[in-house]
């Protein structure tokens, strides 16, 4: 039921992925039969009731939260700014100072540029070549006012996993309360994620990143924090996230979370196995290739990234395309301002290198044929483009 | 926004025309960066009786639009006169590949540029022609009529966005121009690589928006 026949390869998980048909199946009810919202004392109004308190118990159980502190939200975007800025506003007058990371998801940092331009004092930690952050910067850079530190917890381009727990400690070891914000969105689901056992205060997730619907995600907001709200309406869920309820979304988000979660650490280690099959068949059959971030554990399973020398991202992208293979690319070529991914950039890769960027990124339904495939498809794609190319030297 | 290829340019990038070395080539020219992300090499081997074009050849590394207008510049130039093919401009060369969406104009620009260049250096070698290409304002204004402005997909001078610039006895150059949108950065480092790579005596480049 959950497999649909499909001619083509979508290795562009991290950007947005299917969603589950056993999800889609979930919603329909709440559509079709049972689309009236919760309310006290009625049989219609507490069935509904009753699912989105089980929804959301699945939700916090899979981080090991409680259920008052999930906030269901619009997606990744919309939980960044409902926790970051509503931490930094209600901590005011403790510290205008905030830290991030020039490595943070370009969502992360558009709203840390709004908050510069709002007055408050914003450190951007540097990090190094596989995409890890500097945490003696990070300690360096923490000061009396400092109210939030944010930090993307997989970045998005290298699949570079953030050592949470000792960004923690660090926080922790500051003689006053320091904030912990995590953009966990391509982490949750690809990587255990427990925010007692991480320590972060406030953590958002986006629901189409794995196999669930689009236009939903959750907020994490850790009981007694100080934090207000940023959208005004009326509070029918969350006083953080006023208006109406998404219900069909929230019901469709808690079955994937109960899908990812049913049988996690198998999905993990196929991660792993698709992870390295991809890794090593192009390094066995694409001469001069160089793969971009981390290796092993401290990679996320679902992201590989690789640039090949002398050819260009876009033009790899376009003939993958052509033969129904979906990726992404650091290019400038392909992006809307032509500058190359800034994440490459920024951990000290060339612009060749960046514009010579793929990444492939896995969901649940990624299988080793599409890996047997799509290498089989860019050995002769590389070849081909190569043989254009005026940089190519055999 | 709807951005797409033409069917023209997905065919020529799919089966460019002329590709690869010319081996016995009189002259090759290669204009455009690595880190622009598009370079494109011509080869060209001409006639020395009529100044005929009678072989030419490309090579690009590039994006689908940088390959496809290589190869229809090529199919421009092919059989012409030189004095032929110096009239082939940037906006015919998309216009034959049925448009080019204006954030890839650039690629058509390197192209015709690159044609320009080999056809200059044939008439330098060969026909003992002179140019003027020492570094001076009125060149460097020259080669910025070569800039895109992405959003319009036309140059920089064309739409007047430069105000101002000034080369001093250091061969300092400093470029003031109007822009502040996303392609500002862009449009920058396009500036810089192409006057070190027209003028490599330049010492330093300051662009400022204003």
């Amino acid at each position: 039921m959950n497999q649909i026949k499909s001619d083509k390869i979508y290795l562009d998980n991290c950007k947005t992925s299917r969603t589950d048909p056993v999800v889609l199946e979930a919603m329909k009810p709440y559509f079709l039969q049972k689309y009236w919202y919760p309310g006290p004392f009625t049989s219609y109004g507490t069935e509904i009731s009753e699912d989105i308190e089980k929804a959301t118990q699945i939700v916090a159980e899979s981080i090991g939260a409680k259920p008052e502190e999930i906030v269901f939200t619009s997606g990744g975007t919309d939980s960044n700014n409902i926790g970051i800025k509503g931490t930094a506003y209600a901590n005011q007058d403790n510290g205008k100072h905030l830290i991030t990371t020039i490595v943070s998801h370009p969502s992360v940092l558009a709203i840390f540029l709004d908050l510069e331009e709002s007055g408050f004092d914003v450190s951007y930690i540097s990090a190094d070549k596989d995409g890890f952050i500097d945490l003696e910067e990070l300690k360096n850079e923490i000061r009396e006012d400092t109210t939030l530190v944010a930090i993307t917890h997989i970045n998005h381009i290298l699949g570079t996993i953030q050592e949470v727990k000792k960004i923690r400690e660090i926080l922790d070891s500051a003689n006053h309360k320091i904030y912990l914000f995590t953009d966990s969105c391509e982490a949750y689901t690809k990587i255990p994620v427990d925010v007692n056992e991480l320590g972060m205060d406030l953590m958002s997730v986006s629901g189409h990143k794995f196999n669930g619907p689009p236009g939903i995600g959750f907020l994490y907001c850790r009981k007694g924090i100080k934090i207000k709200p940023i959208q005004h309406g009326v509070a029918r869920f969350h006083k953080l996230k006023p208006g109406g309820i998404n219900i069909p979304s929230i019901i469709g988000l808690a079955k994937a979370v109960e899908i990812s979660f049913s049988n996690f650490d198998k999905q993990y280690n196929k991660y792993r196995k698709l992870q390295n099959r991809l890794i090593y068949s192009i390094v066995n059959n694409i001469p001069k290739v160089q793969l971009n971030g981390p290796r092993g554990h401290k990679r996320n399973p679902a992201n590989v990234n690789f640039s090949f020398s002398a050819v260009e991202g876009e033009a790899i992208m376009m003939m993958l395309d052509m033969q129904n293979i979906i990726v992404a690319t650091g290019s400038g070529c392909s992006s809307q301002s032509l500058e190359p991914n800034y994440v490459m950039l920024q951990t000290g890769h060339t612009h060749e290198q960046a514009n010579s960027s793929i990444r492939f990124t896995f969901s649940r339904f990624t299988t080793e044929q599409d890996i047997d495939k799509t290498v089989l498809v860019l050995t002769d794609i590389i070849r081909e483009l190569r043989r254009r190319s005026p940089l190519w030297k055999e | 926004m709807t951005i797409k290829y033409s069917d023209k340019v997905i065919e020529h990038f799919q089966h460019p025309h002329n590709l690869g070395k010319l081996e016995n080539a009189d002259v090759e020219a290669t204009e455009g960066s690595a880190a622009c992300g598009d370079i494109v090499t011509v080869y060209l081997k001409v006639n020395p009786e009529n100044h005929k074009i009678t072989d030419i050849k490309f090579q690009s590394y590039g994006c689908a639009s940088n390959i496809a207008t290589g190869s229809i510049i090529t199919d421009l130039a092919k059989g012409r006169t030189l004095e032929q093919a110096k009239k082939i401009t940037w906006k015919q060369a998309a216009d034959e590949l049925g448009g080019l969406p204006p954030i890839k104009m650039h690629c058509s620009v390197l192209a015709v540029d690159t044609l320009h260049s080999a056809i200059k250096q044939y008439e330098k070698k060969y026909l003992g022609k002179v140019f003027d290409e020492h570094l001076n304002k009125k060149n460097i204004e020259e080669k910025l009529k070569s800039i895109i402005y992405p959003k319009v997909g036309l140059d920089i001078i064309t739409l007047r966005m430069v105000k101002y610039v000034k080369l001093d006895e250091n061969n300092d150059v400093l470029i003031e121009m109007t822009i502040d949108d996303e392609y500002k950065y862009s449009v920058f480092e396009h500036i810089t690589n192409q006057l070190k790579n027209s003028f490599p005596e330049i010492n330093k480049i300051k662009i400022v928006a204003v």
